[in-house]
């Protein structure tokens, strides 16, 4: 029972306060979701807005700036004489104009007049001949009655009011034919009036011309017009979303075809799109006023040459930058920068990344420095000697799947071998001579397909040996370190790596004090014994180092430590060569690196030794030309597998410059002895370390010949989802952004891949940190990368930059295949002939892509004067000599057997051009890419050639001989006294050697293919359509019309040793002697 | 669950903050645009305006001069009855340094440059470059003649300027360049007759002067005040010394390089 007093809730309780507090409520969520709607979830309104306003402020400065411009340019004395030649022209041809004109106008009229009666008479005639021929031939009534009718309509009379001019009429009565006659006559006369006007008016064009190319120069950029229709499209400017969408209409976003691309960037990076900005303009935070701004995403593209072949419409921004390119809510979602996000956008040091996601194939990618970097270090510092990489230096894979194929096609043979008797005494002892003829043909076939077998084998032995010369390691042959090295230096070269040689290749790596001496015992132990080399003389060791200087050793060597290293980072530092070297072995080394103690048989498995040739009867001879095992036939390793060429030096030479290494050294070093050396279980022991470690990914080594790689193949490496890379103890403090020492991430967190890739790159070990392996085989073995380099002014952090970008790279394609650049046209020769150009280090001397740097030009010994001596470039090599010619040079550079201690085209240039001992195949892609380059057609057909006629070898004679044509002063002729000041190739060899249309644009002008050539510019003069001379001329060249450089390249290419005598004595002070007898 | 609560914890905070601060907009104040074109530079005034002179000399016994060989061309060789000596040092009496260049190597910027309206000139004569040395100012013509017959090719080295390599045959009209870039010692060869060389100075400001085979130099127009003075010289490189001109006043600014420390 209710208390009859208790208060009535309606009229005593209130919900007023919970009802304010939700009124509350939802006014603040309404007012969240409106500041969401506008503000919070969409960032990109305000930066649009931002834009536009500072946009708007930047395009009326501009406008104001260019209209001063315009005003000053039209003002300029040139525009002026400009256009009052214009206004001249003009007016010159317009009483000729105006009485053309009306000359056209009266044509027209008349053409008006007569064009019914023509039409109408014409149609009928038509129709009447159509209607005889129709009726049949038998109808002779027919077409009689025909015939007439056409007569009649033929002859019929048309009247035409024909304008005679001024407004004048005469009545003209024509028969058909005369119609038809005026009407032709007209239009002929319409026609030549026209041509004859366009005529007159030639001189306004060519002024209209001179005027508009004028303003072109003096007015570059945007137009006043073009800048007032952008500051005017900004009225109407909507703030919206702007999106890319790469993909086939249609489709839905989440079940995406094609590339599944749908980048809005550009929503924030407004400058970005192309309506918005032109392609044409750059457009910097400064430019807009906030250069100190963080949070200004208004720049153009910092390199605009990209989209020329990056089309945004077609690549969007994310397939190159990373990042979620969906994502609109935040800068860190849009840029991807949150843990499940697998490809965060890429920092700035690492921006090249995104090209390797479809230039995988590349070796060389145009605009890609840092990646380019990234991609020779992987393969020059080693790290392919672990780490496979899909494209990388597969040789050696291709060649022991070779062998593997040599050797089933051996059973297969040896199968048949035993077979085919068999087969015959079957058929002899069949019981009928149906049996009998089909065994003894089984029998034949096996035969033949036996003897097909060895061809086949043959042609596999030929590529194995092919593919042996291109199989390169990264480290030095180890089998020679008995009669290389000094024993007591290898314990501490293995400790102290980067200590010993601060730029080495190798990695260091992290060993105990016993497995060095184990490890070092054991390479001392497996290595060649028994054999010795020739004592040699002692060298000069000054002029040792001037050949170090001016042969070219230093495009890829350096000399001298820390910060006076000068030379290349491509090999070795030279500084300590002589604590370590044995002097007999730097002689043959640097006379041939090739050379080999004792070749290796991979078929059997062992170094072939003097004994094995001499079981065989035959001398204990091995090299290129003398490939063959004496034991089993198959193709042996006749060279060291090390990528140094040889300079082709003599004997002398040699002996200077090892003479030289062995003074580099540090005065103090001392190395104690090491007993465990010789010690065979300490060797035992060893082999098993040396497997463990991998080092025969980079060194051969005995017995370890075919070890494969023992790291994690590399290729999808940036694909890896960030669980799988193991962060280990480290997991939690890079996500908090603590890094290893200690001290907060400049970035905010390393849980990313580049954290991983940076961290393990720089100190390996570093993820076995805290945890407890008493086992040393169980830490993580891989060694640290020397990221020191050589050239100056690369750091380390370049260095890691670099591999960093190649393995963030490193990524699954996320594009269709139709993405990806496997181009099947010229550019396939030049994707594959970069490879061969970086393996051997060309672009150490030679420039080859234009605007690439070689080492040697910035080496000091070749500043200013000396530059003349660098080695040629070769962007228009392609283009510029013959590919057949261009085989046999990369073939043998000295061009010739007996005398190979020279240059064979520039014999001048103490600089030599090694011999690379190229493959068949890397000759015909480098042949290949060098054509591509310069955009040579393929298969090559060369140029027909004009020869000269008597009378024109006179003339070229005279021009050759004219004083101001000197080119014996610096042209090679043969004579050894005047070679000695020679500073240009041997005419006779440009027959062969060159491609004509090249030497005619040389001749011409040179400065344009190679600037900074030693060859003149301004020999001759254009004028008209043709080169003349720039000199005094022979009166003989009077009645000579043709082209002066045409008439000098033909004879130049027909030259002959007989003629070059000849001419030499002519020739005033140029090279007169006799040539040598060659 | 627990994440997102504070994720929406701090979006409130973060709107309350941007309530409060709503207005407080990002500095994108327009700065004030770098100086795109340079003040012209004020005129020196000519009533105070003082000159530099002095002496440039080489201490110590002066290396002997190496000789030109001319061999290789007849022509050439004929126009010398006596070999030439080299250029790279020439002494006169007393140890005083010909074609030295002393320029003020201070920012002159704020005073006025005059381009000279005659050319700057040099002349290839009996194979050898006259002057050896030219100084101009940047923007100045130079222009080249051939007074021999003999073709030459004039092929300057700059690192800075365009490079360029341009035949000139005997009896041509003289060739007009200009460097529009300030530079120093701009290697100038002939490839024909390698033994030929010059140097030539593009200079930003009018403070320069060439020694003559006295070893003096004068730089006039000079407007009072202190100043860093460098002479350059072909072998013995680069020296400096200060100077201080007085009001329509002659300071001397006298510098010796040492024979013997030059390699």
């Amino acid at each position: 029972m209710p208390e009859p007093n208790s208060p009535d809730p309606i009229v005593s309780k209130s919900f007023s306060t919970i009802l304010l507090i939700s009124v509350f409520l939802l006014m603040v969520t309404v007012a969240w979701s409106l500041y969401d709607e506008f503000f919070g979830l969409r960032p990109w309104r305000g930066y649009q807005r931002d834009f536009t306003a500072a946009y708007e402020k930047y395009l009326t400065k501009q406008i104001a700036q260019e209209k001063k411009t315009e005003a000053a340019v039209f003002a300029a004395p040139d525009y002026i004489q400009l256009k009052s030649n214009l206004d001249a022209a003009q007016k010159s041809v317009q009483s000729a104009d105006a009485q053309l004109d009306q000359q056209l106008a009266l044509l027209e009229e008349q053409r008006a007049a007569m064009t019914p009666a023509f039409q109408d008479a014409r149609g009928k005639v038509v129709a009447l001949i159509y209607q005889m021929e129709i009726v049949p031939v038998s109808d002779k009534s027919g077409r009689a009655s025909r015939q007439k009718d056409l007569d009649e309509a033929k002859n019929e009379i048309h009247e035409v009011e024909w304008p005679t001019g001024g407004g004048a009429v005469e009545v003209k009565k024509w028969k058909y034919d005369d119609l038809n006659q005026t009407f032709t006559d007209l239009m002929a006369a319409k026609a030549a009036l026209v041509v004859k006007r366009a005529d007159t008016d030639t001189p306004v064009k060519d002024a209209q011309d001179k005027l508009n190319d004028y303003v072109k120069r003096n007015l570059p950029g945007l137009s006043l017009a073009a800048l007032e229709g952008l500051r005017n499209s900004l009225t109407t400017f909507k703030v919206d979303l702007r999106q890319i969408n790469v993909n086939p209409t249609g489709t839905m976003i989440n079940n995406l075809g094609g590339a599944g691309l749908v980048d809005r960037c550009q929503s924030c990076h407004i400058a970005m799109d192309p309506l918005v900005v032109p392609v044409t303009m750059t457009l910097t935070k400064a430019d807009l006023g906030m250069a100190k701004s963080h949070d200004a995403p208004f720049t153009t593209h910092p390199d605009p040459e990209l989209f020329k072949f990056h089309s945004l419409e077609k690549f969007g921004c994310s397939p190159c930058h990373g990042g979620n390119g969906r994502a609109l809510d935040s800068v860190e979602k849009a840029h991807g920068r949150y843990e499940h996000w697998l490809w965060p956008l890429n920092y700035p040091e690492n921006y090249n990344a995104g090209c390797q996601n479809c230039h995988a194939a590349d070796m060389v990618t145009e605009h890609a420095e840092v990646l380019n970097r990234g991609r020779s270090l992987y393969r020059t510092r080693g790290c392919i000697g672990c780490h496979k990489y899909a494209g990388f230096d597969d040789e050696n894979e291709r060649l022991t799947a070779t062998r593997q194929q040599i050797l089933q096609l051996e059973s297969t043979k040896s199968a048949y071998a035993l077979q085919i008797p068999r087969l015959n005494t079957q058929a002899d002892q069949a019981s009928d001579n149906t049996t009998s003829h089909q065994l003894r043909d089984r029998a034949l076939n096996m035969t033949v397909e036996s003897a097909k077998l060895d061809s086949q084998i043959e042609a596999l032995d030929t590529l194995s040996s092919s593919l042996m010369r291109e199989v390169k390691r990264v480290g030095p042959d180890l089998k020679e370190v008995q009669m290389k090295l000094r024993k007591e230096w290898i314990p501490v070269w293995l400790a102290q790596t980067h200590t010993f040689r601060p730029t080495t290749k190798m990695p260091q790596f992290r060993l105990e004090p016993d497995e060095i001496q184990k490890i070092a015992a054991f390479i001392w132990q497996s290595g060649i014994t028994g054999q010795t080399l020739p004592n040699q003389a002692a060298g000069d060791a000054n002029h040792g180092k001037q050949l170090i200087q001016s042969r070219g050793c230093m495009a890829c060597h350096s000399l001298g430590e820390g910060g006076n290293a000068v030379g290349g980072d491509y090999a070795a530092n030279l500084s300590r060569v002589g604590e370590k070297d044995n002097y007999n072995y730097l002689v043959r080394w640097v006379h041939n690196p090739r050379e080999r103690t004792l070749p290796y048989c991979p078929f059997e498995k062992k170094d072939i030794t003097p004994a094995d040739y001499a079981k065989h009867g035959l001398p204990f001879q091995f090299d290129l030309d003398h490939s063959r095992c004496p034991n089993d036939g198959h193709q042996l390793e006749v060279q060291q597998p090390t990528i140094m060429p040889s300079l082709r030096l003599t004997d002398s030479d040699s002996r200077d410059i090892a003479s030289f290494l062995v003074t580099q050294k540090h005065a103090d070093a001392t190395y104690s002895a090491a007993p465990f050396m010789d010690d065979p279980k300490f060797a035992a022991a060893g082999k098993a370390l040396v497997q463990h470690y991998g080092c025969a990914g980079c060194h051969e080594i005995s017995g370890l010949e075919d070890e494969g790689r023992i790291g994690t193949e590399l290729t999808n490496e940036g694909s890896k989802p960030i669980e799988r890379l193991d962060f280990a103890r480290y997991t939690e403090d890079a996500k908090r952004g603590i890094q290893t020492n200690g001290k907060p991430d400049p970035r905010g967190t390393w849980y990313d891949a580049k954290g991983f890739f940076e961290a393990k790159l720089v100190n390996p070990a570093v993820f076995d940190y805290a945890k407890v392996k008493p086992d040393p085989m169980d830490r993580l073995r891989m060694p640290t990368p020397n990221l020191n380099d050589a050239l100056p002014g690369i750091t380390p952090k370049n260095n890691l930059d670099a591999l960093t970008s190649f393995l963030l790279g490193s990524v699954d394609p996320q594009l269709p295949p139709e993405y990806m650049y496997k181009p099947a046209d010229r550019r396939k020769a030049i994707q594959e002939g970069w490879w061969i150009a970086t393996k051997y280090n060309c672009i150490g001397c030679h420039q080859i892509g234009i605007g690439q740097k070689t080492i040697m030009q910035d080496l000091p010994f070749y500043q200013s004067d000396a530059k003349a001596n660098l080695p040629p470039s070769l962007t228009s090599e392609g283009a510029r000599v013959n590919p057949e010619w261009l085989r046999q040079f990369l073939a043998n550079p000295s061009l010739s057997t007996t005398d190979t201690n020279k240059n064979g085209v520039r014999s001048y240039l103490e600089v030599r051009m090694p011999t690379f001992f190229l493959s068949d195949d890397e000759v015909r892609k480098l042949v290949l890419f060098f054509g591509a380059l310069s955009s040579q057609a393929e298969p090559f057909i060369p140029e027909k050639r004009v020869p000269l006629t008597t009378a024109e070898t006179e003339l070229a004679r005279d021009l050759f001989t004219n004083p101001a044509a000197p080119c014996l002063k610096c042209h090679a002729t043969g004579d050894p006294t005047h070679d000695k000041t020679a500073t240009a190739p041997n005419f006779i060899l440009a027959g062969e050697r060159l491609r004509q249309p090249w030497a005619e644009r040389w001749v011409t002008d040179p400065a344009k293919i190679i600037p900074g050539t030693a060859m003149p510019s301004g020999l001759f003069n254009r004028v008209g359509d043709r080169w003349v001379f720039n000199g005094k001329l022979p009166s003989a060249f009077d009645n000579y019309h043709g082209d002066h450089a045409d008439l000098m390249v033909r004879f130049l290419l027909a030259m002959t040793p007989e003629e070059q005598r000849r001419l030499g004595g002519r020739t005033p002070s140029g090279g007169g002697a006799a040539p040598s007898g060659k | 669950m627990k994440l997102r609560h504070s994720g929406y914890i701090i979006v409130t905070a973060a709107l309350a903050i941007a309530l409060v601060s709503c207005g407080k907009k990002e500095d994108t104040t327009s700065e004030t645009p770098a100086a795109t074109t340079a003040p012209a530079g004020q005129p020196v005034d000519a009533a105070t305006a003082g000159t530099i002179t002095g002496t440039i000399k080489l201490d110590g016994t002066p290396p002997a001069p190496g000789k030109i060989s001319m061999a290789a061309e007849a022509y050439c060789a004929q126009q010398h009855p006596t070999p030439v000596p080299a250029e790279d040092v020439v002494v006169g009496p007393g140890g005083t340094l010909a074609n030295a260049v002393v320029y003020i190597s201070d920012d002159m910027s704020k005073w006025a440059t005059t381009i000279p309206s005659t050319p700057a000139v040099i002349d290839q004569k009996g194979c050898m470059y006259h002057p050896h040395v030219v100084a101009m100012v940047a923007g100045q013509q130079l222009q080249i003649t051939n007074s021999d017959q003999t073709t030459h090719n004039i092929h300057p080295l700059p690192k800075d300027n365009a490079e360029w390599n341009l035949s000139q045959p005997p009896g041509s009209a003289p060739m007009m360049k200009t460097w529009n870039r300030p530079e120093d010692a701009i290697a100038v060869k002939c490839n024909v007759h390698p033994w030929m060389k010059s140097y030539m100075f593009a200079f930003k400001n009018n403070y320069f002067a060439v020694t003559g085979p006295d070893g003096k130099y004068s730089i006039a127009n000079v407007p009072p005040g202190t100043y860093t003075v460098t002479v350059w010289q072909e072998k013995y490189g680069n020296k400096t010394t200060s100077v201080t001109v007085p009001a329509k006043g002659t300071a001397t600014g006298d510098v010796s390089f040492n024979a013997a420390s030059g390699d």
